[in-house]
């Protein structure tokens, strides 16, 4: 299959406020894709919607053609880390991968091979309820890569990251992006995106505003933050 | 579907003690109904009494099973696992069958084990391991729809241990008869009884057919609410 | 401060009012759906009639008063002497095949000597008496009961009642020359002018049947009975009134009435009725209506586990410490607000059940056992504070235990689930009386309206909402169950917040 992500005229409400609004964009691989927008834009939202944890009034979004649901071993297809905290406090990092595995019908080996990528084979059982914000974004990235799928979400990969941690995040995306994947990461590191990004979308008030190289952006603003302020000027995202 | 199970079953083994913990205890007050001797007019009925209190902690176990999940934040992670829900549920509910028959039954067996065994008896014994079944898939399904295990429980209590009681104080007879068919906690003294079956408001297999479809009911609301809503 | 902080705390969290508000509302609906539905008629003869309210004596206490008075009137001191005895009497339609009337007397058919006044029903009494098997008694005010120690099987016995002004003195003697006190017992207010005499009554004949469902059955058949009462002194100048007896007489009353033959100085009285509290057979107790409360406490103890889980799953105990570093006071605080709060929801909801509920039973002819004001304010205070006591427990255990689901479990089982079992179910009657003394289910007993009386035989067991501890006593099991619980969640707290 081909590991482009397609987001199609999204919309959302929660209640009155709405969340997207025809969010439309495409991922291709090859390259690292920033996702970025104020807070509020609804980045998340649709990254939940690829990955089908969130229902979208309307409009659609698929994976190489394909809703994330209709996916056999969805994780070999899709690595997604959305939230760092979306595990078991009191079961240990190597335990939260193992049942992973086990779901998507993979060896234990791989386990250990993922926590030896994100630096986490010395405390892969301890309890991840013990873990700094760091190290279970880490865990984030082992389990999103267990399956090695050639689509990766990545939603604030860098928080909580130390300045080791975070050259080392920025490495691994260039270079799973250089094995011809799709990798889409939302980030407010404008800096660090300018530095990975191939390509970035920028988003407000829940859809896309500008989709464009990164090149052809820090040509025109000088740098990535100043086109970003500029774009989204007046498109404050909490309403 | 197959996928499913093996995750299930791998977050078990793997995880805090979960699901043991409530199962070993139901198993525990089913069996302690032994000690209440047979000094009773239906001695089958006195000795099944901790099925009365082991129905809490399975139902405590079927909630936990999910809305724990939700608690934890865990579910988000699950989901992206097994993105089809109905087969997540369906795995759950398998795996909470397959952990409430041993303990039902051997908590059952021992409670009844010295009493002289008969058709009523057994009848009764099998009745009451399927009853808990059917209760720790009732309060799989009450979690699937609510999320939050403290009301999960909160309700699936109610149902078990309240309901009687309310239902006395409704004014018309025909209806308190017609809603007292109607509750689980009846059929739990139903499919107890051996003695005077022929007084009861209805028999045995009725009983459980009523707790089935109360089961079936917060099942496929729970999987619907599951489906349709966000994660 | 920390106190409003909780109290900030627990305000802003909508679903927790709301839950608070449902169980109040529970609570309230219950009672009104209850009261609306409930209806009673008497039978007079054979037409059916609104129900009497049953008189009460100087208390408040309903009571039964319905005998056969031989008297006159005595004024200022004075005193009766008499030898009762030969105490015999009919028994409609006993088991085991319930088609014959025997003779017999039941064990506390009663025959003896009474001062009273006047003869309306509920009117104060002292009265020395023989009983059918429980010997020779001092009874007054209908719920006061003693014993004669060396007379407590007797058959037949001299008796004498004294009156010196407020002061009564029972005596009793087995060959009328050495006389033995009872006891004294103080009516006050008593006039100068009172009635004195001798008077006979016999309650109904129970019997109690086991039901292989749990609880039991109680038969209740009439029973009348005579005594002879011998060399009364004073004698002469009798009056014979049947006390609380409506005109209709059964076929056998018609060829067997009540009242009384004098015939060479021997009085023989006959007489049925009973002069005693009034159990639940004549009126609905007043509790009843307070029955949703049950229901009203499962949203209450999932709102109280609620506030003492919540801080723990989204680790907002760091926050709440930071703010205020004292633990120990942090989590009295939480339970003073969780109590205040049950309790204030549940003096709004337990108010407002008892007046709607009890004036729309009003309206229905619904007669609502009287019972002492002191004795309802008790049981709507109790309430009020049984929700406020299971709030506590509960946040205490959601605090301990830091998991909402075993906290939900562990508070319905131990306290909603005991009292249902143990009336329910056919839990050994026995086992049943100790776990209501041992769980904190025990609480319930502060909503007995009628206490238990061992000179009454209706069985009053925990089936007929008997509770085995004092209403207080029984909170106060409650209340220790929540204090070890808040404690125990504290000393956790103490030891590490993660």
């Amino acid at each position: 299959m081909t590991a482009t992500i397609e987001v199609n005229g999204l919309r959302k409400r929660f209640g009155p406020a709405v969340a997207l609004d025809g969010m439309t964009f495409v991922v291709r691989p090859g390259h690292v894709t920033g996702f970025v927008g104020p807070n509020g834009a609804g980045k998340s939202t649709t990254l939940r919607m690829i990955v089908g944890l969130d229902r979208p009034d309307a409009g659609t979004a698929t994976i190489g053609g394909r809703h994330y649901a209709e996916l056999t071993r969805p994780m070999r297809h899709v690595g997604a880390l959305l939230d760092p905290h979306a595990l078991h406090p009191a079961r240990t990092g190597r335990n939260h991968l193992m049942w992973l595995a086990a779901s998507q019908d993979l060896p234990g080996s791989r386990v250990d091979e993922v926590l030896a990528l994100t630096g986490l084979a010395d405390v892969g059982r301890r309890a991840a309820g013990g873990y700094s914000l760091g190290m279970r974004q880490r865990l984030g990235v082992a389990a999103a890569l267990l399956g090695d799928p050639p689509v990766l979400l990545l939603d604030e990969p860098f928080n909580g990251l130390d300045p080791a941690g975070i050259v080392w995040m920025r490495d691994l995306l260039r270079e799973l992006a250089a094995e011809d994947r799709s990798v889409l990461v939302s980030s407010h590191l404008m800096s660090e995106l300018q530095d990975m990004a191939g390509h970035v979308v920028v988003v407000g008030q829940g859809r896309v505003i500008a989709a464009a190289d990164v090149n052809d952006l820090v040509g025109e603003y000088a740098s990535l933050e100043t086109a970003y302020l500029e774009l989204t000027a007046g498109a404050g995202g909490i309403r | 579907m197959r996928a499913a199970l093996r995750a299930e079953w791998a977050k078990l083994r793997t995880g805090p003690a979960g699901l043991a913990v409530p199962l070993l205890l139901a198993g525990l007050l089913a069996a302690a109904g032994a000690a209440l001797g047979d000094r009773a007019i239906d001695p089958v009925q006195l000795r099944l009494l901790g099925v009365r209190l082991a129905q809490a902690a399975v139902a405590a176990a079927g909630v936990h099973l999910l809305a724990g999940e939700y608690g934890t934040g865990l579910i988000r992670t699950t989901l992206l696992a097994v993105p089809r829900r109905l087969h997540l549920l369906t795995a759950k509910a398998a795996l909470l069958t397959a952990g409430v028959v041993p303990v039902a039954v051997l908590g059952v067996g021992v409670a009844v084990a010295t009493l002289p065994p008969g058709a009523a008896m057994l009848r009764a014994a099998a009745g009451s391991v399927v009853y808990l079944i059917l209760i720790g898939l009732l309060g799989l399904g009450t979690a699937a729809v609510v999320r939050s295990s403290a009301v999960a429980t909160g309700i699936v209590l109610a149902l078990l241990y309240l309901m009687p009681m309310i239902l006395r104080m409704v004014p018309d007879d025909d209806w308190q008869r017609a809603l007292y068919r109607l509750t689980p906690a009846t059929a739990v003294q139903t499919l107890a009884t051996t003695v005077d079956t022929a007084a009861l408001p209805m028999g045995p297999w009725a009983a459980l057919g009523v707790v089935a479809a109360w089961s079936a009911g917060a099942l496929a609301l729970g999987a619907l609410t599951l489906c349709r809503r966000d994660a | 401060m920390i106190l409003r902080a909780e109290w900030i705390k627990f305000r802003t969290v909508p679903t927790w009012t709301a839950g608070l508000a449902a169980a109040a509302l529970l609570v309230v609906a219950l009672g009104c759906l209850f009261a609306s539905g409930s209806q009673m008629s008497c039978m007079e003869g054979t037409r059916e009639v609104k129900c009497p309210a049953p008189p009460t004596n100087a208390d408040g206490v309903a009571v039964e008063d319905k005998f056969t008075f031989v008297h006159r009137a005595l004024t200022g001191d004075g005193s009766i002497t008499a030898r009762v005895g030969e105490l015999d009497g009919t028994i409609t339609y006993p088991p085991p095949n319930h088609d014959q009337i025997v003779s017999g007397i039941v064990p506390w058919s009663k025959a003896g000597l009474m001062v009273k006044d006047g003869t309306n029903q509920g009117a104060d009494y002292a009265a020395v008496l023989l009983t059918g098997a429980h010997g020779v008694r001092m009874q007054h005010g209908f719920t006061h009961d003693q014993v004669a120690p060396d007379f407590a099987s007797a058959r037949a016995a001299w008796l004498r009642l004294t009156r010196a002004g407020e002061q009564i003195t029972g005596f009793v003697s087995a060959d009328g020359t050495t006389w033995q006190k009872i006891d004294t017992v103080r009516l006050k207010g008593l006039p100068a002018t009172v009635r004195i005499g001798l008077f006979v009554t016999s309650p109904s004949g129970v019997t109690v049947n086991e039901q292989s469902q749990g609880g039991h059955t109680v038969q209740a058949r009439f029973t009348q009975s005579t005594a002879r009462f011998s060399q009364v002194t004073p004698a002469g100048g009798w009056t014979g009134t049947l006390v609380g007896h409506s005109d209709y007489r059964t076929g056998w009353q018609k060829t067997h009435p009540p009242g009384h033959t004098e015939s060479g100085g021997v009085l023989t009285v006959a007489g049925a009725g009973d002069i005693a509290p009034q159990t639940h057979a004549e009126g609905l107790p007043v509790e009843r209506v307070l029955t949703g409360v049950f229901a009203g406490l499962v949203p209450l103890i999932v709102v109280a586990v609620l506030c003492g889980t919540a801080e723990f799953r989204r680790r907002m105990i760091g926050t709440t410490l930071v703010a205020m570093p004292y633990p120990g006071r942090v989590s009295a605080a939480k339970a003073a607000v969780v109590g205040a709060a049950s309790l204030v929801a549940g003096l709004a909801a337990v108010a407002v059940t008892l007046s709607v509920g009890l004036r729309m039973l009003g309206a229905n002819d619904v007669i609502v056992l009287p019972v002492p004001w002191t004795t309802t304010l008790r049981i709507a205070v109790g309430t009020a504070l049984l929700l406020a006591l299971a709030g506590v427990f509960a946040y205490g255990m959601g605090s301990l235990l830091r998991r909402a689901v075993p906290a939900v479990v562990a508070v319905t089982a131990l306290l909603v689930a005991p009292p249902i079992l143990a009336v329910t179910s056919v839990l050994p009657p026995g086992l049943g009386v100790w776990l209501l003394r041992l769980t904190p289910g025990a609480a319930f007993a502060i909503q007995q309206g009628v206490p238990a009386y061992p000179q009454l035989s209706a069985p009053q067991t925990v089936f007929d909402g008997y509770f085995p501890l004092a209403p207080w006593a029984g909170l106060g099991v409650l209340g220790l169950y929540a204090l070890v619980a808040v404690a125990a969640a504290t000393w956790r707290l103490r030891r590490g917040a993660a």
